[in-house]
């Protein structure tokens, strides 16, 4: 038996050699992350997934940013900013003495690179690049002007009060002109900025590293380096956050999170973020024309059950799209709460007493779409109840995104993260009627005069006491017309070892490890 | 022998166009565009058109392919269309991962199984024959994901032996040792099935070669197990088992997809599904030609050792 005896120890000599191997102790000053998914790039005016931008946004930062815990805007590379009184031109005034990892000086000039690069199709890196928002974002910005060396203005088409949330997005991140004429099309994969942590390496598949920028202006991170490791399968990113190889997660899986919660070896954090899951009413479509039948379908949905049962504790019930306890919500919206009676009552009303049969479009998956099938499952039974028979179609992402646009849903679950609290990133373009698909992303068709022109007047004074007051007005009208069973504002969840300090969840879904320091 | 090879190989080209043709219209047809899927559903019409512009795809659909095909004869596979990176050496990187995994996994299912399949034939009806039988049964029908987690929770979260993803430990590992703690995992799991199918078959033909006049001859001449097993019938055994090999190869390329999936092994599988839900056309067409040429290589490799084993086979 010599072969088989050979060839077993072929077999086992491997084990033994692997089985031997120490496991490696993270080293001090290196946090490791797990990321759901690799990012596609680090340029955050070029991608649209939270997985790039957690990394990206690391690397380029805006003039305008997000306080801590929330998204009121603080100043970060402009130091202040004026608005003409007509709400046309903002002029910034820029932080001195702020370099780029490069060592090149960010300067208006670098302001002016960074947005017209976007919207300019003759501007030189408009070609090494694509940007995915530009229309969305800036397509309401008409010129750029040099002021001097630390001024920059921006004028604008229109008025436009949320312009300078706008400039706290991603896609506003200040990129170093040098650094992307001279890199080209690969200046995506390693962008150079002003941001605490500068790029290192990225081994496809594998991990990104980005290292400490010792001269970030506002005093270099406590920690030396953050390595970005993509791990799809969460019971993997689970296993090594538990047997210490990975230091911190987020999208803990609902179902995983009982199991971590008081355990020994982690601390897990749970916040809001400013996103919405609804399933949404084609408005123009016949019945759901009918206001009765959409407040129907409102009474009829156990949103409760879905927070509870699918979600687990990882959504909170909405009532409305803006972001509850932020400066623009509506604090006594009236809910739709659980009652198929009168649900009924409702049909029976609009004329249709042993209801009827519609369709239900559902994505397997999708970025905030949390767990789609299964609450889409929740209402098909929680509207059978009720005499509305719906036939649930679900779909791949790129096809259900690509039918949205044929008009011909009836009922169909999307969700939305604006990223900001300002109701502006939400309630217009889902709600406002210019926004009507393919134009914009207004898939319910919802269309109300009265709503419109208090978004419009909303848009135009830049007073945010006088804009909440109308935004307040806006999401009244919104609830009694329904357009949407409103479900869920997503709880994110991330779960950090022990030796993680200082981490805090933010509700724009970034994710700041400039802030960790390890024990 | 020459000249077989050289017109097989000759075969390549044709197969290969005609597998590009088919994932680029797939990809085509399926619903939805690279720059709708990136836009998702914060979309508004004018930066779906100014995207479609900057991707190239408002060109008609021949214009796209022969742009495409046009640059491949060049040996450039393109950029892809939302990492912006060189196909070919993104795709050459990752295949190396796949390989490895792929190559280790058939090497365990082959010698496990060959060597299982022989213990059940000599000791027919024995109490491992038995035990081999229903783990087989086992090792089929079990999901690959479903086996890689259990592994996974038992080996790494539980005993904390082995790493439970990845290739390399992100710092400190990088060697050989820690190559193959990584790979243990993954190449197990991706070989369960294929150690039962081959198990299953060696002892089915050895078997029935052990039946043949010529061993009953052979053990006549006084000749003992040993030799009667490895020498005469094992050899005459093996072409049905090479066939099985080889199309097992194939069915492990395919089937890494999800085992690098769950241990974020870093193949060309997951990155030809990030690009199929992207519809990054020349992602995938680069990735599929990789591995659509390896399986013809497979292919050729066995039917090449057909004629090593038996002399009777003769290439035309």
């Amino acid at each position: 038996m010599k072969i088989g005896r050979l060839l077993g120890l072929a077999l086992l000599l491997p084990l033994a050699l692997a089985l031997g191997a120490p496991v490696n102790a993270q080293p001090v000053g290196t946090l490791v992350v797990g990321l759901v998914a690799e990012p596609v790039n680090l340029d955050p005016a070029q991608v649209t997934d939270f997985n790039s931008n957690r990394v990206g946004r690391r690397i380029v930062e805006p003039l305008i940013t997000f306080a801590e815990e929330s998204t009121k805007i603080e100043p970060n590379l402009a130091e202040s900013w004026t608005i003409s009184p007509d709400g046309l031109q903002y002029t910034f005034k820029l932080r001195k003495g702020v370099k780029f990892h490069d060592g090149t000086p960010f300067n208006a000039a670098a302001v002016k690179f960074s947005i017209e690069r976007q919207i300019n199709a003759e501007h030189p890196a408009n070609k090494i690049g694509k940007y995915p928002f530009a229309n969305y974002f800036f397509g309401n910005v008409k010129s750029i002007e040099v002021m001097d060396e630390n001024t920059v203005r921006f004028i604008l088409k229109e008025p436009r009060a949320s312009f300078l949330v706008v400039m706290a997005a991603a896609a506003a991140s200040m990129v170093s002109p040098t650094a992307m004429m001279k890199a080209g099309v690969d200046f995506a994969s390693a962008p150079v900025g002003t941001g605490p942590f500068r790029y290192a390496a990225w081994t496809r598949g594998q991990h990104v590293t980005l290292e400490k920028f010792p001269d970030y202006w506002k005093g270099a991170p406590k920690i030396d380096r953050v390595i970005y490791r993509p791990i799809v399968e969460d019971q993997a990113r689970l296993t090594e956050l538990l047997t210490g190889t990975l230091d911190l997660i987020v999208g803990v899986p609902a179902d995983f999170v009982a199991q971590l919660e008081g355990h020994a070896k982690v601390n897990l954090l749970k916040q809001v973020g400013a996103h919405v899951w609804y399933l949404g009413i084609n408005n123009s479509k016949k019945p759901f024309d009918d206001k009765r039948v959409r407040q129907a379908l409102n009474y009829a949905v156990n949103k409760e059950a879905i927070v509870r049962d699918v979600l687990k504790g990882t959504g909170a019930v909405s009532r409305g799209p803006v972001l509850p306890g932020t400066w623009g919500a509506e604090p006594n919206l009236p809910a739709y709460p659980y009652d198929p009676a009168r649900a009924k009552k409702l049909l029976a009303e609009a004329g249709f007493p042993n209801g009827f049969s519609t369709s239900m479009w559902v994505p397997e998956s999708g970025s905030g779409m949390q767990s789609p099938v299964a609450m889409a499952i929740v209402m098909q039974s929680n509207l059978r109840a009720v005499g509305v028979n719906v036939t649930l179609q679900t779909m791949e992402w790129g096809a259900y995104i690509a039918k949205l646009r044929t008009k011909e849903q009836e009922l169909f679950a999307l969700s939305w993260a604006a990223g900001s609290e300002d109701p502006d990133m939400v309630m217009y373009p889902l709600f406002h009627s210019s926004q009507w698909t393919p134009n914009g992303p207004n898939r319910a068709m919802y269309k109300n005069e009265k709503f419109d022109a208090l978004l419009t007047e909303a848009r135009h004074v830049t007073d945010q006491a006088k804009r909440a007051a109308l935004y307040r007005e806006a999401q009244k009208i919104l609830v009694e017309d329904a357009p949407w069973v409103f479900v869920d504002h997503e709880i994110q969840i991330a779960a950090t070892s022990k030796r993680v300090q200082g981490f805090k969840l933010h509700p724009s879904f970034d994710l700041r490890t400039e802030t960790v320091s390890l024990r | 022998m020459g000249r077989f090879l050289a017109r097989r190989l000759l075969h390549l080209g044709p197969v290969l166009l005609g597998v590009s043709v088919i994932v680029f219209l797939v990809l085509h047809l399926a619903p939805g565009d690279p720059a709708e899927v990136m836009l998702g559903a914060n979309a508004n019409k004018e930066d779906l058109e100014r995207l479609r512009v900057q991707l190239g795809l408002d060109q008609p659909l021949y214009v796209q392919y022969f742009t495409w095909i046009g640059h491949v004869a060049r040996g450039d596979l393109g950029r892809s269309l939302w990492m912006k990176r060189p196909v070919l050496g993104e795709v050459l990187e990752r295949f190396k991962a796949t390989l490895l995994l792929t190559g280790t996994a058939l090497f365990l299912s082959t010698v496990g199984g060959i060597a299982l399949g022989i213990a059940s034939a000599t000791r027919a009806n024995s109490l491992l024959d038995r035990l081999s039988a229903v783990a087989s049964l086992f090792g089929a029908s079990m999901p690959t994901f479903w086996l890689g987690i259990v592994l996974m929770v038992v080996f790494s979260l539980w005993l904390g032996w082995l790493p439970a993803s990845g290739m390399y430990a992100p710092y400190g590992g990088g060697d050989l040792r820690d190559l193959l703690a990584h790979l243990i995992l993954p190449a197990v799991t991706l070989a369960a099935a294929s150690v039962t199918i081959i198990a299953r078959l060696t002892r089915a033909t050895m078997l029935e070669t052990l039946g043949q006049d010529y061993v009953r001859t052979a053990r006549a001449k006084g000749l003992g197990d040993r030799p009667v097993v490895w020498r005469h019938a094992l050899k005459n055994a093996l072409i049905p088992i090479v066939t099985v090999v080889g199309v097992q190869a194939g069915y492990l390329l395919g089937g890494a997809v999800l085992t690098e999936t769950v241990f974020a092994w870093p193949g060309v599988g997951t990155l030809v599904v990030q690009g199929i839900l992207a519809r990054d056309v020349p992602l995938v067409q680069g990735g599929v030609l990789v591995i659509a040429l390896s399986f013809v290589l497979v292919n050729l490799a066995v039917d090449t050792l057909y004629a090593w084993l038996d002399p009777r086979i003769k290439f035309q």
